[in-house]
């Protein structure tokens, strides 16, 4: 009785283990992705993006498909969100499935070169020469290339033009940091909110700031220069005066956005993604570039993603592969995804086509020919380290903790300790 | 008289404390009917006027297949957490096993490693199998916020059930599957059905495990449709919101049937004495 | 070392489990207990297996992590140095360290004070039946069923400061603005209002079927003897309780540690790190920076499991005080 027992309870637990077997059986036939699944000949090529707002119905999934015909393979493309896209291909390197194409993030770029998982565009013969040289940097590291943008974008200034006018401020008369505080302080006599920005603890944080940064003459280099304290303190200022909201610490563009939708406020930094929201939005609308302090318009941070091509320890793949690049950012076809995107183009030939067709787009056209890569400046990989100070700086003087000064002279030694 | 007056101030008492409690609820069914435009007004709308169903259509049109992939992908999970923990809640009640004390602890530690922690070794796991971005490599990961818990509480309620039965079950020849197969897990349902609902539940509402291992494939889950609206410049939060709506409406359906066993299930067990 | 479960069980039973060690002599008693245990490992082979496949890896891969110098290109090709305890080390001496730790504690043990109290004093109001009583209490439970991005984003809309709702409430008596989430002496106390309002369920849960679980003649008994509610409360109800309220604490303490979703949705841990707890830390290590840093980032969250297990072993000694 006793073993027969013990014979039912074990096979009870091995009909558990087999269970578990056959699944992990059923593991090693299942299909794997990436390079390690088929031939140089035909087969399937994949893709990763950070768009998963667009669907298989959408424009950018119909070109993926037209391409891949084009090359002769098939694409499987698979969308990821942005902020895990990093994590995401370090791990799959990791374990030698990185996709044949990825897109990514422009100041990510450096960060998985210098992990070695890109190719260079030497490597992949992938033609860069048509690239506006200020939008090209972000990619560049140490005279190497490693990917070529899809297009790109910037901060400026969105304006509601009803609100302006019952404040009595012209647009046009805000050239430098006085006038626009000015104008604020006009705002607020008629009971508006001056100004909408994103001061968030991430890097969107960073991208916000870094107009003013830049336009007051710093260097992120140097964390606590007299011009940084100059750029915090303005914002600070706004907020101390009641011209912007104390939400800003925690709003993310889109949030910034929102607000500025609901109609109360003047102003929202924000980028050439929420044009077609404010076209479709309830009041009349303008664009100016963000001002320098002395006049002049400051240099914005570029925005916007690179097609990279990871590397596979199959190498004849990069063929193909460098024929899908040139489909998917070839003029005509870059055209089509920076509309759909509300990017602007990274060649001379799409933003002159742009132009063209839309004259709302012309601002922001100029605003991208005088931005700034974030990692350029041979800054690379310490760019991130930079930035996370530079946020946090952000984050304790606006919030009252610390004065700008000091906020600024702590990062400062935080960055140094961190670049090492 | 009195005592029907005394019971009825205590519904009244209830109702204030549930709707205090579903305020946040309802403000998130309010965000679900306003336009993007309307939601950073202030003052804010108390209630949806000029409100939109842009949400509601986009639900309809989209998230089907989500709301079908976590039902399936929350039955796996209950199944596979009930295999593996209910077996081990009888032998640890029961059959005192040594060693049973360093699983008892193997499985309190488990519990307490961040689930962030847990995906990105999962993700490695599951590159190397083939298994990412499919609905079993979810499963399998998202059991394993469970499992830890079912076995504490079929532990728990096993060793509550009176030795006589099963030794009445013993002296009747039944050898120790059947009396598991055929007594414990009978006079066990409620610890079934209380491990199955906080399973199904937490795999429903599983947001680390399916945005680590399965926002590539065709078989995502409900938390990662609403993620989709979250795209990298702009957010639809009515839809984010009518989605949640939506998506709760089978897990409370479920709630209400099972808190009856809910109940009784969780720490009958443990009270006793 | 002792089980948690074992001893929790044999606590809460007295000693009913007598029957299974019945004296027997020799021989067969030995027999029976090999078979015994071959039996019970052979019902437990499910689980130990299943541990050892999706739990050790995990946390061997953490550990290594957290033990080596990894930089993105180590991390993918291999051969990061072994550093010992340095991360450890430069975790400890990092400013964020004392804030996170005091943060981290403040969070757990707030909310589960408040989640337990609340959550007890619900289990015996719904516990006297009422008209809808049953109703109400499965309402109580739908905060539980929301994804956390999106509870966590509507309670970041309702604490916003210009347009939230809960300022608008306390404007209406007479209480200026509160900056909930942006002031970094409010967004810790933002954070843990929400966490109470999502955990208040769980607890509700677990406590109010323990309270189904006590004999009615029992609490008959002492309403016969006079006493009060509070008195029944304080002399039956709370101490037959306490097994149940003693897994709900453990439970929750451990989910509470781990919290990572909400702080990050609300506040990113900030404003700088007023509302930085370990588990949005080791995110924001790892995760939340264009260039992880995964070995710092992997010894927080040890840190975190080492806490939890130090709670663990209080938690076990306690039981084990108490079946004594």
């Amino acid at each position: 009785m006793h073993t027969d027992s013990f014979r039912r309870a074990l096979g009870a637990g091995l009909a558990a283990l087999a269970l578990t077997a056959s699944a992990a059986a059923c593991s090693t036939s299942a299909t794997s992705t990436g390079s390690s699944g088929s031939s140089a000949a035909g087969g399937t090529y994949t893709i990763w993006d950070p768009y998963p707002q667009l669907d298989s119905g959408s424009a950018w999934v119909q070109l993926l498909t037209k391409c891949g015909t084009e090359a002769g393979v098939t694409v499987k493309r698979t969308a990821y969100d942005t902020t895990a896209l990093t994590s995401k291909e370090l791990l799959a390197a990791q374990q030698g499935v990185s996709p044949d194409v990825l897109i990514v993030d422009n100041p990510v770029v450096s960060t998985l070169a210098s992990a070695g998982v890109l190719t260079t565009t030497a490597q992949t013969h992938i033609d860069t020469s048509a690239v506006e040289s200020n939008i090209l940097a972000a990619g560049q590291i140490n005279g190497s290339t490693y990917g070529i943008p899809i297009g790109a974008n910037t901060l400026a200034l969105y304006y509601n033009k009803t609100i302006l006018q019952k404040a009595g401020v012209d647009p046009a008369s805000i050239t430098n940091w006085a006038t626009l505080t000015a104008a604020l302080a006009k705002v607020k006599a008629i009971g508006k909110t001056g100004i909408t920005f994103s001061a968030i603890g991430t890097e969107e944080g960073s991208f916000q700031f870094e107009p003013w940064f830049w336009g007051a003459g710093a260097n992120l280099t140097s964390l606590s220069s007299s011009q940084a304290v100059a750029a915090l303190s303005l914002w600070t200022t706004w907020i101390k005066d009641g011209y912007a909201p104390n939400s800003v610490l925690n709003d993310t563009q889109p949030d910034n956005w929102n607000e500025f939708a609901a109609g109360n406020t003047a102003f929202s930094e924000n980028g050439t993604w929420e044009l077609s929201a404010a076209e479709k939005g309830s009041f009349p609308f303008g664009i100016i570039d963000i001002p320098a302090q002395n006049g002049g318009n400051a240099p914005t941070p570029t925005g916007g993603e690179f097609v990279t091509v990871p590397v596979q320890s199959n190498t004849s793949r990069y063929a193909t592969t460098e024929k899908l690049v040139a489909c998917l950012t070839s003029s005509d076809n870059a055209y089509t995804t920076d509309t759909a995107l509300s990017y602007i183009g990274a060649t001379s030939a799409v933003q002159t086509q742009q132009g063209n067709t839309t004259a709302a787009l012309k601002p922001w056209i100029t605003a991208v020919q005088t931005a700034k890569g974030r990692t350029s400046d041979n800054l690379g990989t310490k760019y991130p380290k930079i930035s996370e100070q530079l946020w946090t700086a952000v984050q304790s003087a606006l919030s009252g903790s610390a004065s700008p000064q000091s906020a600024l002279n702590t990062a400062q030694s935080a960055a140094q300790n961190a670049i090492g | 008289m009195n005592k029907a007056l005394k019971r009825r101030g205590k519904t009244v008492v209830g109702v204030v404390l549930t709707a205090l409690m579903l305020f946040p609820v309802y403000w998130m069914v309010n965000a679900s009917f306003t336009t993007d435009a309307n939601l950073r007004k202030n003052p804010p709308n108390l209630i949806p006027i000029g409100g939109t169903l842009a949400g509601y259509r986009a639900v309809l049109s989209q998230q089907l297949p989500y709301l079908s992939n976590s039902l399936l992908i929350g039955l796996l999970t209950v199944a596979l957490t009930l295999v593996v923990s209910a077996p081990a809640g009888y032998a640890l009640a029961k059959l005192r096993p040594k060693g049973g004390g360093i699983l008892s602890f193997a499985l309190l530690v488990a519990q307490m490693i961040p689930g962030i922690i847990m995906a990105m070794g999962f993700y490695a796991i599951l590159l190397s199998t083939g298994w990412i971005n499919t609905i079993p490599g979810l499963v399998v990961a998202d059991s394993t916020i469970a499992v830890p818990f079912a076995v504490l509480i079929f532990t728990a309620f096993m060793s509550a059930i009176p030795e006589e039965l099963l030794q009445a079950a013993v002296t009747d020849g039944a050898g120790r599957f059947r009396t598991f197969w055929s007594i414990v897990l009978p006079v066990s349902r409620n610890a079934v059905v209380t491990v199955s609902l906080f399973a199904f539940l937490w795999a429903w509402s599983d947001f680390v495990f399916a945005s680590t291992l399965d926002s590539g494939g065709g078989n995502q889950p409900i938390t990662l449709g609403i993620y989709h609206y979250i795209g990298n410049n702009d957010q639809q939060w009515n839809a984010i919101m009518a989605t949640a709506v939506v998506a709760s409406i089978p897990a409370t359906v479920l709630l209400v049937i099972a808190q009856k066993y809910v109940a009784a299930g969780i720490t009958a067990g443990s009270v006793k004495d | 070392m002792n089980n948690g479960s074992q001893t929790l069980d044999r606590s809460v039973r007295g000693r009913a489990g007598a029957a299974n060690d019945a004296p027997a002599s020799g021989r067969a008693r030995r027999s029976r207990n090999r078979s015994s245990q071959l039996a019970a490992w052979a019902f437990l082979t499910p689980l130990t297996v299943y541990l050892l496949a999706f739990y050790a890896y995990p946390l061997y891969r953490n550990l290594d992590l957290s033990l080596r110098d990894y930089t993105v290109y180590s991390f993918v090709h291999g051969g990061a140095p072994f550093t010992g305890f340095a991360n450890y080390t430069a975790v400890i001496h990092d400013p964020t360290f004392v804030k996170a730790l005091v943060n981290t504690l403040l969070f757990t043990f707030i909310s589960l004070l408040f989640q337990f109290t609340i959550g007890m004093a619900l289990a015996v109001f719904f516990a006297q039946h009422f008209p809808l009583s049953p109703i109400l209490r499965a309402l109580f439970l739908v905060p539980w069923l929301l994804p956390l991005i999106v509870s966590a984003s509507t309670w970041s809309w309702m604490l916003d400061s210009g347009s939230g709702v809960v300022n608008y409430g306390l404007h209406f008596l007479g209480i200026g603005p509160v900056n909930w989430l942006t002031s970094p002496s409010w967004s810790l106390a933002s954070v843990i209002i929400a966490n109470i309002w999502i955990g208040i369920p769980f607890n509700l849960v677990l406590l109010y079927s323990g309270i189904q679980a006590i004999p009615a003649t029992l609490s008959e008994a002492a309403a016969i003897d006079g006493a009060g509610p509070w008195t029944k409360f304080r002399r039956i109800t709370f101490p037959l309780l306490r097994p149940v309220s003693a897994i709900t604490l453990m439970l929750g303490m451990v989910y509470t540690l781990k919290v990572f979703d909400i702080i990050w949705i609300m506040t990113k841990g900030g404003p700088v790190d007023a509302s930085t707890t370990f588990a949005t830390w080791s995110y924001r290590l790892g995760f939340g920076n264009l260039l992880p840093e995964f070995g710092p980032g992997a010894a927080v969250g040890n840190l975190l499991v080492v806490m939890a297990l130090i709670a663990g072993l209080v938690y076990i000694r306690v039981q084990r005080r108490q079946a004594a």
